[in-house]
């Protein structure tokens, strides 16, 4: 009687237990699982489905309308369309100036913050954030309102001064102004977090090997916190993708700024000004695509060149 | 189809109920179970009156549901106010139709109507539309709620043109009310030379509605049908000397340009800089709202006309349609006729002070006249101008049945102007692109 034969209870028990150990995790995963089915996995199903079919009438039109399928008839069309593909232009030269713009000044505040000169570091960080907590909507009106001529005291100041500003006339200025103002305080604070990270020896050896602060922060600081840097491009790329709010409350003060002037416009005046839900969907397929493909470039990007430096 | 159909709108409905529920969307939300309650509101009452949801927003509409419902208790009528159709009214209508959850009644304007009747969002309410209830509205009313011979609306009002004009600036200047549109750009220059700073109106390039009704007005037709087909010509030689004419007054400086009711519109109207204002009879109650300071030095004069005589287009100008799939269409249309021909439902819109809408049974004038206050235009009887303007509607105009392509085509290259776009240009890029949007949709089209 060495090994006693499984006590029944015993055996049950140890299911239990195990059934236990799945059973929790899953009961945890299952909030997640569904809201991620019913508002993600579902909607793009659904953007796909739609993005299939077309909406085909004939004759006057007036009988009403019929679903036809035309599977990739309106991804032809939107990639076809000039005003699509304008979009994509604009959203990449927004990119090119406001990606390096932002990046550059919320690192350099975050740099300044840290720098053991820094004075008052709690107020200038709290002044530097507040933007952020601005809703994009109100940011955008407050913005329309000081661009307005007419309204605006610092148009007016300016004309009253001899020089003419026209911003509205210049909507990618105007956009990339209002996203920095919003964006660079929010991304400060996440430079900022990495740099107070850095363990303190690193700096103490930068300094008794003679760096100064500009080469501490060049050499030391900057390629230390890297991982932020790449997390921080990587969602600029996708959020710049999404522009919309800003440029759709230009829209109705600023006639340069177009109904289709990004491609998330596009999609919103298919779908809800010309009623074509299929072009919408699939446009939003596509930008859909494009997201993924970019931020899969960025990510392989600051991966090679961290595996480089590595290996170096 | 019809299967399709169905099981896209019933794919719509569980998406729409699922994203309604899990993030409580407003726009899904807030649209979501009006007709349910709608129902049950008429379940609880014995007498079981017939309950209608109505969606619109149009000047004084609350008030006219109040006196609707406290004279009819057979029939209720729930008023929901959406945004102005271009501010996203459309948008919410449409969705609602896709989603199986409109409201019964719904404010479409004429040159929208024709595309709700396209999408299939409007139903055919010919059988219930009486020839002596036609004969109530302007002829031209009902000329654009009739497609294809079937009635799709009734009309609420019509907007013929005019032309506001502050009396003082122009008395400084030294003119009078321009009768021809070149007396308008003498006006123009005259009022430029008197005060660098003041223009003679405002060139809207975020609203096409305005060359539209100027084209309409030199006898343009952008629309036609003959037989199955359509007729699209947006570039004619009518609307091409409309168009030439306001280019050079916008290249010459002397019309201002910005965008329609903006703050930056109503800021150069409370300056003085902007003098004038073409418009339709509803920009009158507007025009009230927007600078309530300038009381009594605004005044109304006809729209100036090529050649003198009377001529106008129509700017605007709302319905009320029925929904597709409502079931209470006989209720909606009886609610529909009460607020557009009786007395009490025009009386009660425009005793709120808000609203000088023209009516489109013109029988009712007299009662629009004596609810709206005019002393705003320092007691000018400005009825009367929108009488004679009404009368000059020219007849036999068609809107199309994508107008939503055309406008959102003439805005976006409106908006170019500053950059070396021309009106005329716009409208040849807009014929373009709006018969290749009716090509798309399967119509037949002749551009």
């Amino acid at each position: 009687m060495s090994t006693p034969a499984p006590n029944p209870a015993q055996a049950s028990r140890a299911a239990a237990r195990r059934r236990g150990r799945y059973g929790a995790p899953a009961l945890l995963l299952a909030p997640f699982m569904v809201l991620f089915t019913a508002c993600t996995l579902v909607p793009i199903g659904y953007a796909v489905h739609l993005s299939l079919y077309t909406e085909h009438r004939s004759g006057l039109g007036f009988g009403g309308s019929e679903t036809v399928f035309t599977g990739l008839g309106n991804y032809t069309r939107a990639l076809g369309d000039a005003a699509f593909r304008a979009g994509f232009w604009n959203t990449a030269q927004y990119c090119l100036l406001y990606i390096p713009l932002m990046i550059g000044l919320s690192l350099l505040t975050a740099l300044l913050l840290d720098s053991a000169l820094a004075r008052a570091k709690r107020f200038f960080q709290l002044a530097l954030f507040l933007p952020h907590a601005v809703p994009g909507i109100i940011a955008a009106l407050v913005w329309v309102y000081l661009y307005t001529p007419g309204i605006s005291p610092v148009i007016d100041a300016l004309g009253g001064a001899g020089a003419q500003v026209d911003v509205l006339g210049h909507p990618l200025s105007a956009v990339v102004n209002i996203a920095v103002w919003e964006w660079t305080g929010y991304n400060m604070v996440i430079f900022y977090a990495a740099l107070q990270a850095i363990p303190r020896e690193v700096l103490e050896a930068a300094v008794v090997d003679g760096a100064g602060p500009l080469r501490t922060a060049l050499s030391v600081k900057i390629p230390l916190i890297r991982a932020s840097i790449t997390m921080v491009g990587l969602f600029t790329v996708i959020g710049s993708l999404q522009l919309f709010t800003e440029p759709m409350i230009l829209h109705d003060v600023a006639p340069g700024v177009v109904s289709t002037w990004t491609p998330n416009m596009y999609a919103y005046s298919a779908a809800f000004e010309r009623n074509d839900y299929g072009l919408a969907a699939a446009s939003s397929v596509l930008l859909a695509l494009a997201a993924a493909v970019l931020s899969f470039a960025v990510t392989r990007a600051s991966r090679g060149r961290s595996r480089k430096e590595d290996a170096a | 189809m019809p299967s399709s159909a169905l099981h896209r709108r019933r794919a719509l409905r569980a998406a729409a109920g699922a994203t309604a529920t899990v993030l409580c969307a407003t726009l899904l939300a807030a649209c979501g179970s009006s007709g349910d309650k709608g129902a049950t509101a008429a379940d609880a009452n014995d007498g079981k009156p017939v309950s209608l949801t109505f969606w619109g927003w149009a000047k004084g509409t609350k008030d006219v549901v109040a006196a609707f419902n406290a004279s009819h208790p057979n029939i209720q009528v729930t008023f929901e106010e959406i945004p102005s159709g271009n501010a996203g009214g459309y948008a919410k209508i449409s969705n609602a139709v896709k989603a199986g959850n409109a409201p019964d009644v719904f404010n479409v304007e004429y040159p929208q109507l024709p595309d709700f009747v396209s999408q299939g969002a409007v139903q055919d309410i010919s059988k219930l539309v009486s020839a002596d209830l036609k004969k109530k509205y302007l002829s031209q009313a009902v000329d654009l709620t009739t497609l294809g011979g079937s009635t799709f609306a009734l009309p609420l009002d019509a907007a013929p043109q005019a032309f506001y004009y502050r009396k003082d600036l122009f008395e400084k200047a030294g003119v009078a009310a321009p009768k021809t549109w070149d007396e308008f750009r003498t006006a123009a220059e005259k009022l430029k030379a008197a005060d660098p700073n003041t223009r003679i109106a405002t060139f809207f390039p975020d609203d096409p509605s305005t060359v539209e009704a100027l084209s309409w007005q030199n006898g343009a037709h952008w629309f036609a049908t003959a037989g199955d087909t359509w007729k699209v010509d947006l570039a004619g030689a009518e609307t091409k000397k409309v168009t030439d004419y306001w280019q050079k007054l916008i290249s010459d400086d002397l019309v201002r340009s910005m965008p329609s009711f903006s703050q930056q519109w109503t800021a150069s109207l409370q300056k003085g800089e902007t003098a004038g204002y073409v418009g339709a009879a509803w920009g009158g109650g507007v025009l009230k709202g927007t600078v309530p300071d300038a009381s009594g030095k605004w005044a109304v004069a006809p729209v100036p006309t090529w050649d003198g005589r009377p001529a106008s287009g129509m700017l605007g100008g709302s319905t009320f349609a029925v929904s597709k799939d409502s079931k209470k269409a006989k209720a909606a249309v009886e609610f529909a006729t009460w607020a557009t021909t009786t007395p009490e439902g025009i009386q009660a819109r425009i005793a709120t002070g808000t609203s000088s809408m023209f009516p489109a049974a013109p029988d009712l004038v007299p009662v629009a006249k004596a609810a709206f206050k005019t002393d705003f235009y320092g007691g000018q009887d400005i009825y009367s101008v929108y009488v004679d303007a009404a009368q000059s509607i020219k007849p036999d105009w068609t809107w199309g049945p994508a107008i939503s392509a055309t406008n959102g085509s003439l805005k976006d290259s409106f908006g170019k102007l500053a950059q070396g776009g021309t009106v005329s240009g716009a409208v040849d890029t807009a014929q373009q692109a709006t018969v290749a949007e009716m090509k798309n949709r399967g119509l037949k089209v002749n551009g």
